[in-house]
């Protein structure tokens, strides 16, 4: 057996999303094929996913509401936490997550797109964009993912995680303007959100490889919807801070 | 339809387009035979490591924004 074999464990992972209690010793070995994680499946999941998305991001976009937006944010922010922690119920959470996303994403877009017509279409693009091109690179092996490069991207979430718990802190306990580069449009707010953006793409190739892996191992069928969940979450942030770059560079001008 | 919405929807399609025919086959030989992938099933690295380099980056940002934003 190969190291990678032993992946059906997945005790400790260094993602946050990927961080599950996978307690079955052998027991995916035996499963039948049509039970097992396949790429085919997960790509077909994600676009379920995506189709959702992008369905309740067209009713928030039409109907642009706060308590739409809000609660599409708070229910999509809890969905996500117990996805994480129960992986073995993402067929089902998954999908409502990616609808409350988009109710959050349709509202949010409408503000941004208010502000700076256009921005929308953009932000989509490259995410897309992104999305893609990575996978080239990750696909054909130009991008090799090993565990200094999971250590980097793992570490470099996790401070961006606290910077914006800290932010949200400030600002709300604070009362002033939180920490006040995050948001300017100067060169070096900027330039954070060009990092923030290059840490949220190559979270996407982690996502690949824990892909990947998990097929190449046989997973159970409900990992595909976990994989696909995974991508959505990367998604999603990917969005939001290539929407917030795009904007401040626009209102730079 | 102006042409930013052509442009930057066309490259939306197509990379969707990209997503779903490349996603759905194996990664090459290179990026699955090879002696460093990532193990899945443990971490690898110290969780001191990881900690340290986050709050790392945290100080870091936090003491630009100190100096260059008050």
């Amino acid at each position: 057996m190969s190291k990678h074999q032993a992946l059906e464990t997945f005790g400790r992972s260094g993602n946050p999303v990927f961080g599950n209690k996978f307690d079955g010793d052998a027991q995916f070995r035996d499963l039948p094929v049509t039970e097992k994680m396949t790429l085919d499946g997960t790509v077909n999941k994600t676009g379920i996913l995506l189709a959702l998305c992008f369905a309740t991001a067209a009713i928030s976009w039409n109907l642009p509401s706060p308590v739409l937006m809000f609660s599409g944010m708070g229910i999509g922010a809890i969905l996500a936490l117990v996805t994480i922690f129960k992986p073995t119920i993402a067929a089902t959470t998954a999908p409502i997550y990616a609808a409350c996303q988009g109710l959050f994403l349709g509202g949010i877009t409408v503000l941004f797109e208010a502000q700076f017509p256009g921005i929308a279409i953009q932000a989509i693009g490259l995410t897309f964009g992104t999305l893609a091109s990575l996978l080239v690179c990750y696909k054909t092996g130009i991008i090799k993912p090993t565990e200094n490069f999971r250590l980097m991207i793992v570490s470099a979430t996790a401070g961006i995680a606290l910077l914006y718990i800290v932010n949200i802190g400030m600002m709300v306990f604070g009362g002033g303007s939180g920490i006040g580069f995050i948001h300017s449009n100067g060169l070096i707010g900027i330039g954070f959100s060009l990092f923030v953006v290059a840490i949220a793409a190559l979270n996407l190739v982690l996502d690949f490889d824990f892909i990947e892996q998990g097929s190449e191992n046989g997973l159970p069928k409900h990992m595909e919807w976990f994989g696909a969940f995974s991508l959505m979450v990367t998604l999603v942030w990917l969005y939001l801070e290539i929407l917030r770059l795009l904007a401040k560079l626009r209102s730079n001008n | 339809m102006d042409l930013n919405t052509i442009i930057f929807g066309v490259l939306a399609i197509l990379s969707l387009a990209t997503f779903f025919y490349l996603g759905k086959m194996r990664a090459s030989k290179s990026q699955r035979e090879r002696d460093d992938r990532i193990d899945w099933t443990a971490r690898k690295f110290s969780f001191r490591s990881c900690i340290t380099i986050a709050l790392g980056l945290f100080i870091a940002i936090y003491a630009v924004d100190l100096i260059f934003f008050n």
